[in-house]
């Protein structure tokens, strides 16, 4: 025991086996002391209500890569149609393309697009829902070359396009491709 | 038949189990908030522990098969969610210190909870000088206000060692603290 150490009454103290009215009488303000530490215990409550859609959402994008097999039948027919607005003329390097995204999704109350041409922000680009057939569509218009992009099923599901190749994208997701 | 939002943990984990994937919400919306403040104490970090709980959920998910039994799910993903506090320690031991502090010097100031507030802050600097398992019987026991015998059981192990455990955090504290009692 160094000279910096508790008495073990005060240990006992602390431990609540014991109160301050059972120490001696000179262990007494070194009793009360030990007892202004433990007061000093920070017990707020701590609340992390993002970890819900954080954990729901990591296991989402890492089930991604098995949608194919897995998506429900209403998002298993998406597709990816893709209108050249000039067809038959290639496209100069720095030419624009138009191009229309398509997902099939009856039971979705909202679909965006996110992707290498809106940085990856899943509210920067919503689709409409055309009609009551659950199709919903985007058209943009982007620079030639390749894309890569996923849909945003309600905010959360990230669903890349069973229509388009896919690549992984180093982090364990995989991302749809698009060259224009 | 009950709703789903008072489904007992062992009937959540095999429906997960099943396919309802889902429902893992509900597991992770029902003790996100039991374990944050533990995790915060243990990595003097807000941020680090909201990561550590994620971590945990995830890993849980993974090996949701393995809880041998989904009844006691919130115990095994306690030893879960410790083991991602304590490799977090080991990583990162020095990180910590400067958002505990913040953390508390942001408090109220107000005339009369200053030298509280000190002496908190103070608190929160010297558990995080203790070792991973001096702290985390602190915590359990001081924080979370468990016996010993719940802590015992919840970390499989003995009362007599934790309180050993629990001394030695005592009196590093005191060293730590010699100019705040």
């Amino acid at each position: 025991m160094s000279g910096h150490d508790f008495h073990p009454l005060i240990k006992q103290l602390l431990d609540g086996d014991i109160t301050l009215a059972d120490l001696p009488a000179e262990l007494h303000a070194e009793g009360e002391a030990a007892l202004r530490l433990l007061a000093a215990v920070d017990r707020t409550d701590v609340s992390m209500p993002a970890v819900t859609w954080r954990v729901m959402a990591a296991l989402e994008r890492r089930r991604r890569r098995f949608l194919p097999w897995l998506l429900a039948p209403a998002l298993a027919i998406a597709a990816a149609l893709v209108i050249w607005l000039r067809p038959g003329t290639p496209p100069p390097s720095a030419a624009l393309v138009t191009v229309r995204f398509v997902l099939v999704a009856p039971e979705a109350r909202q679909v965006s697009l996110a992707g290498t041409f809106n940085q990856w922000d899943p509210q920067a680009t919503p689709l409409v829902r055309a009609g009551t057939t659950g199709v919903w569509t985007a058209t943009l218009t982007l620079p030639a070359g390749q894309h890569q992009y996923a849909f945003v099923v309600d905010g959360a599901r990230w669903v890349p396009d069973p229509g388009a190749p896919a690549v992984d994208d180093g982090f364990g997701r995989r991302n749809s491709v698009l060259t224009l | 038949m009950r709703p789903r939002s008072q489904a007992a943990d062992g009937e959540i984990v095999r429906a997960v189990l099943a396919g309802d994937r889902e429902r893992y919400a509900q597991l992770v919306e029902r003790y996100r908030d039991r374990y944050a403040r533990y995790a915060t104490r243990m990595l003097g970090s807000m941020d680090a522990a909201e990561d550590a709980v994620q971590d945990a959920f995830v890993r849980a998910y993974d090996q949701l098969a393995q809880c041998k039994d989904p009844d006691k799910f919130v115990g095994w993903f306690f030893l879960i969610l410790r083991n991602r506090c304590f490799a977090e320690r080991r990583r990162n031991r020095t990180s910590a210190s400067l958002e505990a502090a913040d953390g508390v010097a942001a408090e109220d100031r107000t005339e009369g909870v200053v030298e509280t507030a000190e002496r908190r802050r103070a608190l929160q600097l010297a558990l995080l000088e203790l070792t991973p398992d001096q702290r985390e019987v602190f915590v359990l026991k001081h924080v979370e206000g468990l016996s010993y015998t719940e802590i015992a059981e919840r970390l499989s192990t003995s009362v007599p060692s934790l309180k050993m455990r629990m001394h030695r955090a005592y009196d590093k504290l005191r060293d730590e603290l010699r100019d705040h009692t």
